[in-house]
């Protein structure tokens, strides 16, 4: 199986790189024979590459360790799901997913478009295939999947930190996003060189623009869910170099996703707009490449290894290529308007973009700080998380800003009715959140006043933003209220006229609003989206508790108004861990609220003849009589001990499974979406005693939630709407008569 | 309470040198960061105060084992950059869209050539843009 997935690889590669030099060679000889054949060039890539896939999903899942990337990534132990999401648990496997994707959906381009943009066809099937072909350059040659060694008994295992569903997908979902900006980019590339730069590269992509975002986006949620309940630090971003290379591109999409609704109305912005979408692709490569390099020290890049000067070639030539490109056609990409106003909708985007160009521009300055640091004065530094959230929230903030006034604000030029009509009580509904903040927290206000005062005077600008961060949360707050009051409002508005006009129902009007317009109300669903997001972020960072107590079994830990009681603990060997799962019952202000079970758990190096003879026999004893089964699991643990003092490699691998209590109990409403987090640090195995770190995170639920809302907002954008169609086939009208 | 302090401050001062996520050695979870925990304590148990153990740990193992280098330097770089730049480019905008205004309203309506073609664009747009603002 293996020798037929190394052919299909290489096949595959030959029938992108035919594409690509097909393509090109159609754009110089008039026939249609090469265009077709470079078409069908596509789709034979896809087809193979999927081949490829499948042989090595079969070397996963047959057990097949002679394989590299199975001995790495699988073991006979781990669970059927596991063993087929292994696929994409190291470096080869990943780009060959990447490539994967990447070929289906340019087949998908191709099939969608065979009677359509016949002008810019040649180009886009061009670059889509440069692409693909790089990939797969990669995949055969850098860094093959197919690689084998000698027959093996059994594998090294999947990362533990990895076992979890949500890590299972997050890749697949991310790449999806990351791959997906080809297509934007690969249309914008097109134009550019046909000359064809009027609105058609982005009205025909607008729903894989759309598509690629939103699963970015998720992937990103789903990587924040995980490391929330995987990593067991309590929080759920770090500002981890991986977790950043996700962040901008999405950052840049969203500017894409703005921007350009300026030029479809106004025919503005045309230069940016290329600008963005070159950026977008560029930095979604520069984020594999980053996740899977290693350049920059990351735990998430659980692969590293020499694909580093390719990418850094490949990123190179493709973004000073596509810039001087876009240089040559600035005569064409000349604006159809003019600005007229600080205070209008077309303004408006100009700072949005600012916003989001400017947070994604600072978390790439901040990330690669530590190579330019290195580079320019020969010191290692580190950029960990204060110095983001420091740089970043004030921008945040304003954006937050933004996103209530931005689609409301007049075009062309504010007058002061547009601004009274729209957000005089939205103003009025943040302002009052301020106060009301002020009046409950009036104590931590006082004092955060007087601390900036007390910095400015000696002239400790650390102080002062240390001081500043007690604002922030009830601004956010304060923000997020106009904003919903934005939103509310318009649709309030949009309901009521309905209604008026045509003696709709409300709920009826409610629904036929949507519809008739689902990009537009869908856009302020993800807006709402949003700023569900942000109060969950504000509040869970601002008002988190913790503690870290060593307790022993029957003891009891208290924390703001909740008291957990360390009932005791249980032995297991299950799949291939040693687990120390400790039973606790969480008191919420006197009430009983939850049992819970968190574990501390060892995965046992396996490639210890010694050490997988004792786990396999104790695991044979689960569920027979219960004190020799614990006391087979004490001796394992005893055993990894005495192995550890003698060893110099890794004798187990820890991990924690932490136990969360979500509180949505309308019995405790002012702890509405409150988590209580309990992470074992350490369990005695023999005495019982642990080491737990407990925290309540109020409102993060809001965060997850908020997720929710802007994956309805997306797909009511992203479904088919006739009104878009009618208007791609108009400009598409137009084109072809100009082109005529 | 001072020697709570001066863990407190240390701890969330210097990095957990697990090579996991850059955090803090009071905030990271690994294995790791008890160890380094367990030292501190004894560190500060010593006598000695948060900023003296942090200058030790810098002394021995350079800046990167702090969670965010000291805003001094070249690393200004990093704590400044952000901010000079978000101001840059909000002049930088006002004044651009100032210009552009001045521009248009120099240049009269007539000298951009009216094309059949444009005009198709412009009324598609402007019939939508009506319908928007209904």
């Amino acid at each position: 199986m293996s020798t037929l997935g190394h052919f299909a690889l290489f096949l595959a590669l030959a029938c992108a790189a035919w594409a690509a030099t097909a393509a090109w060679l159609s754009t110089i000889s008039k026939g249609k024979g090469l265009h077709r054949s470079a078409e069908r060039g596509v789709l034979a890539a896809c087809g193979l590459v999927a081949l490829a896939v499948a042989a090595l999903e079969y070397g996963f899942v047959t057990d097949d360790f002679s394989l590299d990337s199975v001995y790495h990534y699988s073991s006979v132990n781990q669970p059927l799901p596991y063993k087929i999401g292994a696929l994409w648990g190291g470096q080869a496997g990943s780009l060959l997913l990447w490539a994967f994707i990447l070929s289906s959906m340019s087949a998908i381009v191709v099939v969608t478009n065979r009677n359509k943009n016949r002008a810019l066809m040649p180009w886009i099937v061009h670059v889509l295939a440069i692409v693909m072909t790089f990939f797969l350059v990669l995949t055969n040659f850098i860094a093959s999947p197919f690689e084998s060694g000698p027959l093996r008994a059994d594998g090294v295992g999947l990362n533990p930190q990895l076992k979890n569903y949500w890590m299972m997908i997050h890749p697949p979902t991310l790449y999806l996003g990351y791959v997906g900006f080809t297509i934007p980019f690969a249309f914008g590339i097109a134009a550019l060189v046909t000359r064809r730069t009027g609105d058609i590269w982005f009205r025909t992509t607008r729903r894989w623009t759309l598509f690629s975002w939103f699963f970015l986006g998720i992937g990103i949620l789903m990587g924040s869910y995980w490391a929330y309940i995987e990593l067991g630090w309590g929080g759920y971003w770090a500002w981890d170099p991986v977790e950043n290379a996700s962040l901008m591109p999405w950052l840049m999409g969203t500017a894409f996703l703005h921007s350009v609704m300026l030029q479809e109305k106004k025919g503005m912005m045309k230069v940016w707009n290329m600008t963005l979408i070159i950026l977008t692709f560029c930095l979604a490569i520069f984020g594999t490449f980053l996740t899977r390099s290693g350049i920059i020290s990351s735990v998430h890049s659980f692969a590293t290894s020499d694909i580093g000067p390719a990418f850094a070639w490949f990123l190179g030539i493709t973004f000073f290529g596509s810039l001087i490109l876009l240089v040559l056609r600035l005569d064409d990409l000349k604006s159809e308007a003019r600005m007229e106003s600080v205070l209008s909708r077309e303004a408006s985007f100009l700072f949005n973009n600012m916003m989001l160009v400017g947070i994604a521009a600072t978390v790439l300055l901040l990330t690669t700080f530590p190579l330019i640091s290195e580079a320019a004065t020969g010191r290692k530094v580190t950029m960990g998380p204060p110095i983001f959230n420091l740089v970043n929230i004030p921008w945040a903030l304003f954006l937050l800003f933004l996103v209530g006034v931005g689609p409301l604000i007049a075009w062309r030029k504010a007058t002061a009715e547009n601004f009274r009509r729209n957000f005089l009580v939205p103003a009025l509904v943040g302002v009052w959140s301020l106060v009301l903040f002020v009046v409950l927290e009036g104590r931590a206000a006082i004092d955060a006043a007087r601390g900036i005062f007390r910095s400015i005077f000696a002239a400790n600008f650390g102080g002062v933003f240390d001081s500043l961060k007690t604002f922030y949360p009830p601004l956010c707050f304060a923000l997020a209220g106009f904003v919903f009051a934005t939103v509310v409002l318009e649709f309030f508005r949009g309901v009521r006229a309905r209604h008026h006009q045509y003696g709709e129902a409300p709920f009826v009007a409610l629904g036929r609003l949507v519809w008739r317009n689902k990009r537009r109300w869908g856009g302020y669903v993800v807006h709402v989206g949003f700023v569900v997001v942000c109060i969950g972020v504000a509040a869970s960072s601002a008002y988190r508790k913790e503690t870290v107590e060593m307790i022993a079994p029957k003891g009891t830990i208290k924390i703001d108004g909740y008291a957990m009681t360390y009932d005791g603990y249980r032995l297991e060997a299950i799949d291939d861990y040693v687990a120390a799962v400790t039973e606790l019952t969480v008191w919420q202000d006197g009430r009983f609220v939850a049992r819970l079970e968190a574990e501390q758990r060892w995965h046992p190096n396996m490639l210890f003849p010694e050490l997988r003879e004792a786990f396999l026999r104790t695991k044979a004893l689960r569920g027979g009589d219960p004190a020799a089964y614990t006391a087979s699991i004490q001796g394992l643990y005893a055993l990894i001990g005495r192995l550890e003092g003698q060893a110099g490699r890794e004798v187990k691998t820890p991990s924690t499974e932490v136990a969360i209590h979500k509180s949505f109990s309308l019995a405790a409403p002012q702890r509405f979406a409150e988590d209580f987090y309990v992470t074992p640090l350490g369990v005695d195995p023999f005495t019982g005693q642990a080491n737990f770190r407990v925290f309540v995170n109020p409102m993060v639920n809001f965060l997850w939630f908020g997720g929710f809302v802007l994956v309805f907002g997306a797909s009511l954008c992203v479904f088919p709407d006739a009104r878009e169609r009618k208007r791609l086939e108009a400009s598409m009208a137009i084109d072809d008569r100009e082109a005529a | 309470m001072i020697a709570g302090q001066a863990y407190e401050q240390a701890a969330t001062a210097l990095l957990c040198d697990c090579g996991c996520h850059p955090q803090s050695i009071k905030e990271c979870a690994c294995g790791r960061a008890e160890e380094l925990r367990v030292a501190l304590a004894k560190d500060v148990a010593a006598g000695r105060s948060g900023d003296e153990i942090i200058a030790a740990y810098v002394a021995r193992y350079g800046q990167k084992v702090l969670v965010a280098p000291p805003a001094t330097g070249f690393n200004l770089v990093a704590w400044t950059g952000p901010a000079i730049g978000l101001l840059g480019a909000a002049v930088m905008i006002t004044l651009m869209i100032r210009r552009w205004h001045r521009l248009s309203a120099a240049l009269p309506a007539e000298t951009v050539p009216p094309s059949s073609a444009m005009d198709e664009a412009y009324l598609a747009r402007l019939r939508h843009d009506v319908e928007e603002s209904r």
